[in-house]
Parts: C-alpha cells; structure tokens; sequence
C-alpha cells in the first residue's frame, strides 16, 4: 500500500472546497480531490446570486438579513451560526470582487444587488435588493475565480479520484482512500487535516435540479465511523422545474404573469390559494402541484406533470422578460412557450441537512457537540446550522464562501499547533478493496440502475414535498428492501478504467443509508416545520420539536436518533433586538 | 425512430483507434443525445461489451463537460449549444450519425470520446488570475467598474472550457479560450496590474501546448456555445503586442 503525504486534504472543488484551499493555501501543503474536475463543480450552476447587506442599492444591514435568515429557516438555525454568516457576508463579497468577479454593478460603478425571496428590509417590511450577482451565471464566475486562486497558491489538484472512505487512527480522523476513476487504482492519503466538502444529494430523489454527480457520498462515507447525519428530513423543493429533466424555470415566470394549471385546464391555484395565487411561497405551491398529480389530476400520458402557461402573454412580454426561460423550453423539451404550455414538477433543489459541523467547520459528533479531531466539513454537505428547516435563495454561495474559509483559517491553525502526523492503519485501504472485490464478484441480480430508479422514485412519491404517517412508515419498509436487493446490485462491467458501473454500485449504497436517515428523521418529527410538510401534524410545535434531528445508521440498517439544542444566541441576549428572534409563527 | 451510429472506439490513449457502428431503434424524438448514449451503454453492458466513454455532469449547458463532434460538428448541428442540449428532434428517422472526439493536438485521446483537455488548466496556470491575498480585509466600494465595463468582463468570463473553439479551428488554435480569461481579467481594474506580464504568460503557454496559431478564421466564434466573441482575441493580441513592446 502506497501512501501519499499531504498537510491538508480537501475534498470536494466546489466553492466550499475551493475557498478553503485558498485559506489553507497560505501556510500549508493542501491537495484538493474531487471525482469532477473542478471547474465541472456544481457551484457553477448557481444562478440568482450571493446576498449581502452591502447597503450598495438601499438601507441595509447584517442585523436585517439575520432576522430573515432565522425566520426563513422556520427558527431551525442556529442563531450563533447565522449570524457570524450575514456579519461577514459584506467582507467575503468584496474579497470575491478582489478576486476577480465581475459582479453586475450599479450606475455609479458599485455592485448591484437585487431582491429575493425572503430577503427583506427592517425586519419584514418590504423586499430588500440584498443579492449580487453577476448576471444569470454568478456560480460560474465564482468558482472560475476560486479556482484560479487555487492555482496561482499551488494547491495540488487530484481530479477524478473518488474518495470512498476516511481514515481513522485512534478516533483521529487522518487521511482518505480514493479510486482513480481513470485507472481503477486505490490510493491511500494520509494527512494531519481532513476536509468534506462534497456537495449536496438531489440524485437521491427522480427529479432533481442537481447534476449527476451530486451523489452526497460524503454523507454515506461520515455514517460508517459513527457520525451522525444533521437536519436530514428538511429537503428543499423548487416547484419549477422541467419535466424529467428537473432543470430550473425561475420564479420570474409566475412572477410575470405565468399559472399553473392540472389535466383538465384548471388553475388550481385558486383553489388552494385564493388571494395569492400562483404566487404563494415555494414550499406550498409544490405541495398544492403533487396534490394534484396524485389525485389523478396530473397532465401527460403518466399524468405526472402539471402545465406551467404562459400563452396568454404576449411575444413580447416572453421575449424581453423571460429570454432564457424560452431558450430552454425550446432547447430542452422542444415547447415554444408563447404557443404550448412548459410541463413541469416540483424539483428537489437543495439539502438543508447533512454532517453536522460547529461554526469553525469542524464535524462534532453528537448532542454535546463533541468535536471530531481532524475532521473538517463545509458547504451543502454540512448542517452548520445557517439553513434550518428551510434554506433562503442566495444564502448558499454566501454559506459556502464564509464557512469554507473559516474552515480554512481553523485548520491552518490546527496544522501549525499539530506536531507529527497521526499514521494512517496499515490496512486503511482494506474495506475498500473488500467491498470493491465483493461487488465485482457477484454475478446474479439486479442492475444498479434499476435499483436506484426504484429508490429516486420511492424518495419522489414518499418522502418529498409532503408526508403523512403511512406514506412514510411506507418508505421505512421500502428502503429495508431496497438495501437487501442492493447486497446482489450486479455489475456488469468489471473492467478498471471508467468503471462508472462500479461507481454506480458504490455510490447507490452510500444513497441509501442516507436516504434512510431522510425518512427516519421525518417519520419521527410530528410536526410541520420549513420543508418538512406532515400531513398528520400540520402545525408546527415548538415545544416537542425545536430541536435537530441527528440520525446515524449502521451497515445493517439500525438506526439511531437522538436530538441536540438549537443555538438561541440572539434570542438569549440581552438586547433590544431580542424579541425579534424569538420563535414565532412564520408569516409574509 | 431509428438511427445508426458511426462511433469513434479507442482503448487507451496508445490505442489504435476506430469506427464502430451501432443501430439504435425505438428512441423518442424528445430524448436528449447523451440520454441516447445511456441507452446504447446499457444495451453494450447487457451484451457483455465495453460501454463507450464519453464526458457528462450538468447536462444542463452549464459545466463545459460534455463535448463531441457529431457529423463534423463541435457539439453537433446546432450552433450556439452544448453537446448535452442536443435533442433527438434535430435529426430525422434513420440518420446516420458519425461522433467522434474533439480532434487536435494538444487533445490527446483518453479513451473513446474523452479527451485530455489539462492543456487548459495549465494554460490559466501560467497567469490566469489577480495576485490578492486573502489576509486583510478589503475596502468596500474601493473599485468602482462602470457599468459596461462589468457587463463586457462578465461576458469574457462566459468561457465553460468546453474546447469547442479548439476542435472547431482548422489550425487547432486556442485563442479563443485563451483569449477569453486574458480580457475578462484586463478589463477589471483589479485586473490590470498584472495584465501585461499575464498576457505574455498565457500566449508562450499556449504555443508551447502545441495549440495552432490563430488566422483569423471566426469558425471559433460560430460554434462556441456561450457565445464568445472573437473581439477577445483582438483584444489579446493588441495586450500582447503593447507588453512586447512597452515590456512586461
Ligand atoms: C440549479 C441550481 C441553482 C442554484 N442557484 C443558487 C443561487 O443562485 N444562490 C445560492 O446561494 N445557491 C444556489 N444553489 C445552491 C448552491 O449552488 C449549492 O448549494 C452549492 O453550489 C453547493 O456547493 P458545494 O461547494 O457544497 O458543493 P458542489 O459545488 O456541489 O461541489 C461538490 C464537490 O465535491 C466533489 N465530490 C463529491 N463527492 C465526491 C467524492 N466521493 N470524492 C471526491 N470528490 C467528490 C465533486 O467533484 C465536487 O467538486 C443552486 C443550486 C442549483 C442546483
Ligand atoms: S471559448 Fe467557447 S468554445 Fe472555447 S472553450 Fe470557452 S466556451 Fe468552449
Ligand atoms: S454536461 Fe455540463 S455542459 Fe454538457
């Protein structure tokens, strides 16, 4: 067994990975794995922007985009975290600019910022034009200016090399075991750092706004050395998005004037909705939407779609308002928006759960927040917890960039008090190659697709936009199968380059001990809270349930739930703002 | 509807390579390209034969992975897109497709339909960044970058690497890609410090990966699928040829 040295170990070239390199950069020797190259990274899909209160276009303030980050989280964040996010979010977007972001600018010359959803002024009086951007594609420039950052400081770049698993030295958490996906080889890093950053899991469900490799490994990975999962239950849905495909239609396109309507024509809306409308908050149109696709109501042959209208606008209208929505209903799905109605579905956007770290990044491990030496994690993989029960728009790129470099700054602090190098085992590699060999070895079953086909659909109809008691205790029935069909998963292809089969293989099992931790945590919270929308406990009840979820399950598929605290820090405090952090009901 | 496949096959970067044909039947004119290739790997996997690999992530036009020639075209007949936005609807029943990787010589084959494109990354290596340190905390509103400043740097900053330009380009030129981070950083102020000793960086890199020399034939241009403009590459030279004169 070989070993390759590094001080720090990052996985993940998102822009939580990347601006951690960046930090870490600075004073140490740190390598950068991803199964993407980097610049391939969903951080680049990211769209409508990066919020701040830069106050670059009206009043605004830190204290103002807390409130609205506490509220929009349904009081599930942890205040301690939100709020050295919004007080730092002014610095970490000018250092962006300095950087090298050509952010959209004001007519003076100063970064534009524009509305929304959420971000409010004065404490939810009115729309506030919080989010800078860079036109449609702010992701996309970020992470090309982190990743040239990266380079120009010599951060090592190991691309398409999988990370499967970490290392563990006596409880020190010191290095990871990857498969070159271009060779099938397995190498084994040792490190005195250890950083995830591996993104969110939308492929856990049918349809998703996620690309193909947000497979949430990191998640499976933490789960087999007994870390618990964060917050799982609390999956956000964006209504709009393209049907199969998953692909985004911005709210703009109701925001303009587009509705909703089920088989038979009908504006449904009205029905659930009748003084908002087709503009009623995300969490409830995509609720109203699978409503009716399950009461039959749905359009298409399957009637698993709902039509999104915009016909009754004018050319015009779509044209100069909505260009790229009408690119790429043409592009993707061949509609001419101003003729046809565009099919839509609800579309799993964004994890607000995953492995719980404290505000310097660092993973901790139960309700005492116990802290994992040597273990880092930041970015959509992490619950901080700055997202709660529910993430705001913008809030995520600005997550990304604070953590990952706290993260950063707390690992270079640790490398340099850290003398020597734990070791990694002798036989680090070992459950690897034994779960690789054992893979490769059968020869009767069920194709990997076949079976992950069946859970993103499980996931789509049970445990989605809204539940009920049986629709999940359904699913907890469900995945126990699902993983004993998985243990005979065959693949077919037993080479070693591009052995995506065999990823496929590994990844699936990951999926599935997370998505478990999914349907756990929401079986077990009778109550209503952000995204998670039950049925049967339609209220939400702060006095059984103002706690996070941490859920850990074992190779077997026992499971573990135990809960921890939310942080009130800004509720607690004795100051004149205390009132406005106190939990209370969520209303615009 | 039905079509049949002329796909290019090759081992290993050694390899000899060569055309394969494949027919395909019962495929739905909604279905995208790469979604047809799912399917023609599931069919070789299930009769025991190699699948073909090719480049994927988003399939949503928006990381640059994707990227064929098909029929003689980087990211096939319909211009102004990526590989994974082609759709089944822009070809008719009982086509024949010819697909092949994006050919030159700083490309090197993988395998199949992958190519090597690190040329790229050693190319912004060489220069393409702002020398900013992370420690002390910037100024706000200490660059202020009129509005079409910003605009025509964010539409520079549009390149997803995707090496269109670069297979598209009788000569193999990368200008265009090269050109693209070159202008969006020298048109930010912050940018312009470095611009001269960057530029001169950047275009030696580029030769020395052994990508052509541009002339001038915009064929880039017409099958970029973020519609970078060629005005970059105007805008490189004239960088390139003020730091040679006035020095880097
Ligand atoms: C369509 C879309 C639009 C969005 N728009 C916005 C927006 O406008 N504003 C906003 O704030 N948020 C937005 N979001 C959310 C935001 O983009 C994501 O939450 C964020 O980009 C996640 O970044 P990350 O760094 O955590 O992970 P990612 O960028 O997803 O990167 C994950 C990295 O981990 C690597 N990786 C994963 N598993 C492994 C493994 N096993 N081994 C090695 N490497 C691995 C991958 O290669 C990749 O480099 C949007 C999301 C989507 C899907
Ligand atoms: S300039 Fe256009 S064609 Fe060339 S790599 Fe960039 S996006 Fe692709
Ligand atoms: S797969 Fe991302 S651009 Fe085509």
């Amino acid at each position: 067994m070989s070993v390759i040295n590094h001080d720090v170990i990052i996985v993940g070239a998102g822009l939580a990975g990347l601006r951690a390199a960046v930090e870490a950069a600075e004073y140490c020797d740190v390598a950068v794995i991803s199964k993407l190259h980097p610049l391939r990274s969903h951080s680049g899909a990211a769209q409508g922007g990066i919020c701040a209160a830069l106050g670059n276009e009206e009043e605004d303030y830190p204290l103002w985009h807390a409130f609205d980050t506490v509220k929009g989280a349904d009081y599930l964040g942890d205040q301690d975290a939100i709020e050295v996010m919004c007080n730092d979010a002014p610095r970490a977007i000018i250092e962006m600019e300095h950087f090298g972001v050509p952010f959209s600018r004001t007519k003076e010359g100063k970064i534009a910022q524009r509305p929304f959803g959420g971000h409010t002024r004065n404490f939810g009086e009115a729309p506030v034009r919080r989010a800078c951007y860079a036109a449609d594609r702010t992701g996309h420039v970020c992470l090309h200016t982190l990743y040239e950052q990266c380079i120009k400081r010599k951060v090592r770049f190991y691309s398409e090399y999988q990370v499967l698993d970490i290392c563990e030295t006596e409880g020190v958490v010191c290095g990871v075991v990857t498969y070159n996906i271009r060779t099938g080889e397995i190498d084994v890093f040792n490190s005195k750092a250890v950083m995830f950053a591996t993104g969110g899991f939308g492929r856990a469900y049918k349809t998703t706004s996620n690309a193909h490799a947000n497979t949430g490994d990191g998640l499976g990975i933490v789960m087999r050395h007994g870390i618990p999962l964060e917050d799982m239950e609390f999956v956000q849905f964006h209504p709009t998005g393209l049907y199969r495909l998953g692909i985004l239609v911005t709210e703009g396109a109701r925001g303009e004037g587009g509705v909703l309507r089920n088989a038979s024509g009908e504006r449904f809306m009205e029905r659930y909705a009748p003084t908002v409308k087709d503009l009623a908050p995300r969490d409830m149109i995509s609720r109203c939407m699978y409503q009716e696709v399950r009461e039959g109501r749905g359009v298409g042959t399957a009637k698993d779609y709902i039509s999104l209208d915009l016909t009754h606008l004018s050319l015009k209208q779509i044209e100069t308002k909505l260009p790229e929505i009408s690119t790429f209903a043409k592009i993707y799905l061949g509609v001419d928006p101003s003729k046809n109605p565009i099919p839509v579905q609800p579309t799993c956007h964004y994890a607000m759960g995953g492995i719980p770290t404290n505000v310097d990044g660092r993973v901790v491990t139960d309700e005492k927040n116990t802290v994992k030496i040597g273990f880092w994690a930041a970015g959509e993989c992490a619950c901080v917890s700055v997202h709660g029960a529910n993430r705001l728009g913008t809030n995520s790129l600005l997550d990304l960039i604070v953590f990952g470099r706290r993260a950063g700054k707390d690992i270079v602090q640790f490398v340099r008090e850290t003398k020597g190098k734990m070791p990694v085992q002798k036989d680090a590699d070992k459950k690897v190659r034994e779960k690789i060999n054992n893979i490769l070895s059968r020869t009767k079953g069920e194709s990997v697709g076949k079976i992950r086909a069946d859970l993103q659909q499980m996931m789509m109809d049970k445990v989605s936009v809204f539940r009920t008691e049986e629709l999940l205790a359904s699913a907890c029935r469900d995945i126990k199968s699902l993983r004993e069909r998985a243990k005979n998963a065959v693949v077919q292809d037993k080479g070693k380059e591009f052995n995506t089969d065999l990823l496929d293989a590994i990844e699936l099992e990951f999926m599935i001990d997370y998505s478990q931790t999914i349907i756990e945590g929401a079986y077990h919270r009778k109550e209503s809270r952000g995204a998670h929308a039950h049925e049967d406990y339609p209220k939400r009840d702060d006095a059984n349930f103002m706690k996070h979820t941490l859920c850990l399950v074992d190779e077997g598929g026992h499971s573990e739930i135990k809960y921890k605290p939310v942080n009130m820090a800004l509720a607690e405090r004795n100051w004149e703002y205390r009132e406005k952090f106190v939990a209370k009901e969520r209303k615009y | 509807m039905k079509l049949r496949l002329k796909i290019w096959r090759q081992d290993s970067a050694t390899a000899q390579g060569m055309f394969k044909t494949y027919t395909l039947d019962n495929l739905e004119k909604g279905m995208s390209f790469l979604e047809m290739l799912d399917v023609l790997n599931q069919q070789l996997v299930t009769k025991g034969e190699r699948p073909v690999v090719f480049d994927h992530d988003c399939r949503e036009g928006i990381c640059g992975t994707c990227g064929m020639m098909i029929n003689g075209r980087a990211h096939g007949p319909i211009g102004g897109i990526t590989t994974c936005q082609l759709h089944l609807r822009s070809f008719n029943d009982g086509d024949e497709l010819t697909i092949e990787p994006f050919r030159a010589k700083a490309f090197p084959v993988i395998k199949d339909l992958k190519i090597d494109r690190s040329a790229f990354d050693r190319i912004i290596a060489s220069g393409g960044y702002i020398s900013a340190s992370t420690g002390s905390a910037p100024e706000a509103n200490s660059i202020l970058i009129p509005h079409d400043v910003a605009e025509s740097a964010f539409d520079s900053a549009a390149c997803i690497g995707c090496g269109a330009c670069v297979a598209t380009c009788k000569n193999g030129s990368a200008a265009l890609f090269t050109s693209a981070k070159i202008s969006h950083l020298a048109k930010l102020p912050q940018g312009r410090a470095e611009a001269r000793a960057r530029v001169v960086k950047m275009v030696e890199q580029m030769d020395k990966e052994g990508f052509g020399h541009c002339t001038n034939t915009e064929a880039c241009e017409a099958e970029c699928p973020m519609g970078v403009s060629v005005l970059n590459i105007a805008q490189m030279n004239w960088e390139y040829n003020k730091a040679l004169l006035l020095g880097a």
